[in-house]
């Protein structure tokens, strides 16, 4: 046997880039072209991937890489102003400048372009990055795709004359204060057999195309999110109780409280292992009520058919669970 | 019961998932019927040293895999997710746990448990070993055809435990099978979530193949009939 290190070794490497130019891309979006420091071309990296961006002041976001992949004389990445901004996105428009040093972590890429037949690509706001080499890599694929792009205002909507360059008549483009919200079901509802759905943008889109892509074949939905889900809880305060049929005992579920340690608690022995949605050792049957799916083991199939739970990580959305114990 | 080689993660796999998946039937059958064809021979001759030597590469497994799971936390740790990080360091402990209640079983049957590689588990320690130095996801993948592959050794070993009344067994067994749903579905959660290139993909296979060449070996009849005439010979040898 091998011996072990014996300390934290990484892997990846943190590297110095230069900022080449930035480039407003819209009235709050800029771009950033990163270069290596010694003019050796950047790492190669796929549509889909992103960098992690060390700030000097402690902080270290992650951005999709967004220019052109066939090129390695830089890397480009465009950054949102977020009024809500945490720090990041501020710091970048105020104080990046070109000529100046940024350490960065990557390209990792977890939103890779599968091969299809056809691609449907949706972004909100900036949303696009990722998906702009996409529609580079299609095209010279030749694969066929459409683009729904939406955004607050024209004005705001980064890359756009990028994006005319490849429209032919495949296009759409949504700013809200001229056509409102994107209209999903226009371009979801018609389900096409062999079509790969790109989604990046924020939460509220996604979850939305989420729900509308329900129908579509498992595995036809590929997003990418720029945080975690809010995890949805059932009743107005989270709380719900279960009903353990064949007792007929009832169990309250406070919010935030989890639904097999609960289980558990009121003496009921539940298979288990992982306790994170993986395992599938502690499925339960659901009679009733519908249950907030979180594990990453239930197919859409099964999700969908309200009769089965992980209660290792799932709840409920429904006041009132009834399961088969 | 659930698909665990379905759990959710990214599409780093999908364009050599037929291949895996066939490698991991592949692991999984040629286990199951070495471990038949163990417990077949046990019925002939039920000699109790003789289930103990057939657990003893068994029991290194599951300290090897505490080493291994570490190893790879320690050396790659900071590319991987934080959940990634607990998950992994969960399945290091009940490795653990499984190295614990499985070598107590085998010092109630009159086995000894190891405390370094056995030498009928050393070619299957030593490409674990080297698929985890050569590649941040190689280790992983090996170790996911192990694990699978002693999934098809369960149905046997129950069987074959049962009849002859090794009740301790086959609750080590029992526990050992649900704790591998969730090491296998997190293995393959890892290996889809992070592959990212063709290299990538070329290592996991590679990896993957050699385990799947070497899993199922330590479960024969014949490899136990070897330890024990390996450790007679050097008991022969110390005696005189």
């Amino acid at each position: 046997m091998c011996a072990e290190p014996s300390v934290l070794e990484s892997i990846e490497t943190t590297m110095p880039l230069q900022v080449l130019r930035t480039t407003r891309e819209s009235d709050s979006v800029v771009s950033l072209d990163l270069a290596t420091i010694d003019g050796r071309p950047v790492p190669e990296w796929q549509p889909g991937a992103h960098i992690d961006v060390k700030l000097g002041n402690g902080l270290v976001r992650q951005y999709s890489l967004c220019g052109d992949y066939t090129d390695r004389s830089h890397w480009r990445i465009a950054v949102l102003r977020d009024p809500s901004s945490r720090g990041g996105s501020q710091f970048i428009h105020a104080n990046i400048r070109p000529g100046q040093q940024i350490q960065v972590v990557g390209p990792r890429n977890h939103f890779h372009l599968v091969p299809a037949e056809r691609y449907l690509f949706i972004a909100g706001g900036i949303g696009i990055t990722p998906i702009l080499p996409m529609l580079q890599q299609a095209t010279a694929a030749g694969t066929p795709w459409t683009l729904v792009y939406g955004g607050r205002s024209r004005t705001s909507m980064a890359f756009l004359d990028s994006i005319r360059h490849y429209d032919s008549g495949n296009v759409f483009l949504i700013p809200q204060d001229e056509c409102g919200i994107i209209d999903l079901e226009r371009f979801l509802s018609r389900l096409r057999p062999n079509t790969a759905v790109y989604c990046c943008g924020p939460g509220p889109l996604i979850d939305a195309v989420e729900t509308v892509c329900q129908t579509w074949p498992p595995g036809s939905l590929h997003r990418e999110r720029f945080s975690p889900r809010q995890r949805s809880e059932s009743a107005d305060d989270g709380s719900f109780e279960v009903v353990l049929a064949k007792s007929g005992r009832v169990i309250q579920v406070a919010a935030g409280e989890n639904l097999l340690s609960a289980l558990e608690d009121a003496g009921y022995k539940v298979t288990n292992s992982c306790r994170a949605g993986i395992c599938g050792t502690c499925l339960l049957t659901v009679l009733g009520g519908t249950p907030d799916h979180q594990d990453d083991l239930l197919s859409d199939d099964q999700r969908d058919s309200g009769t089965m739970i992980l209660p290792c990580v799932s709840r409920s959305k429904s006041k009132q669970l009834i399961l088969d114990l | 019961m659930l698909d665990v080689k379905k759990v959710r993660g990214g599409s780093g796999l999908d364009p050599i998932s037929a291949e895996v998946d066939e490698i991991l039937a592949s692991a999984e059958e040629a286990a199951r019927v070495a471990t038949k064809s163990f417990f077949d021979s046990f019925q002939k001759d039920p000699n109790p040293a003789a289930l103990a030597t057939w657990l003893e590469t068994r029991v290194w497994r599951e300290i090897d895999y505490v080493y291994l799971l570490n190893a790879q936390i320690g050396r790659y740790g900071m590319r991987l997710q934080r959940k990634h990080i607990t998950l992994l360091a969960k399945q290091s402990f009940q490795e653990a746990e499984h190295y614990e209640d499985l070598g107590q079983v085998l010092e109630n049957l009159g086995g000894t448990v190891p405390t370094s590689v056995p030498a009928q588990a050393q070619e299957w320690s030593s490409w674990l070993w080297e698929c985890m130095d050569r590649h941040h996801l190689a280790g992983i993948a090996a170790w996911y055809v192990s694990e699978t592959s002693a999934s098809g050794s369960f149905e046997p070993t129950f069987e074959g435990c049962g009849r002859h009344g090794y009740t301790d067994v086959v609750k080590c067994y029992k526990q050992i099978e649900i704790d591998e749903k969730f090491h296998t579905g997190l293995g393959r959660q890892i290996l889809s979530t992070y592959t990212e290139t063709d290299e990538d993909r070329a290592e996991i296979l590679r990896a993957m193949r050699g385990m799947q060449k070497i899993a199922w070996k330590t479960f024969t009849p014949e490899n136990v009939a070897a330890s024990m005439a390996a450790r007679s010979a050097s008991a022969a040898a110390v005696a005189n």
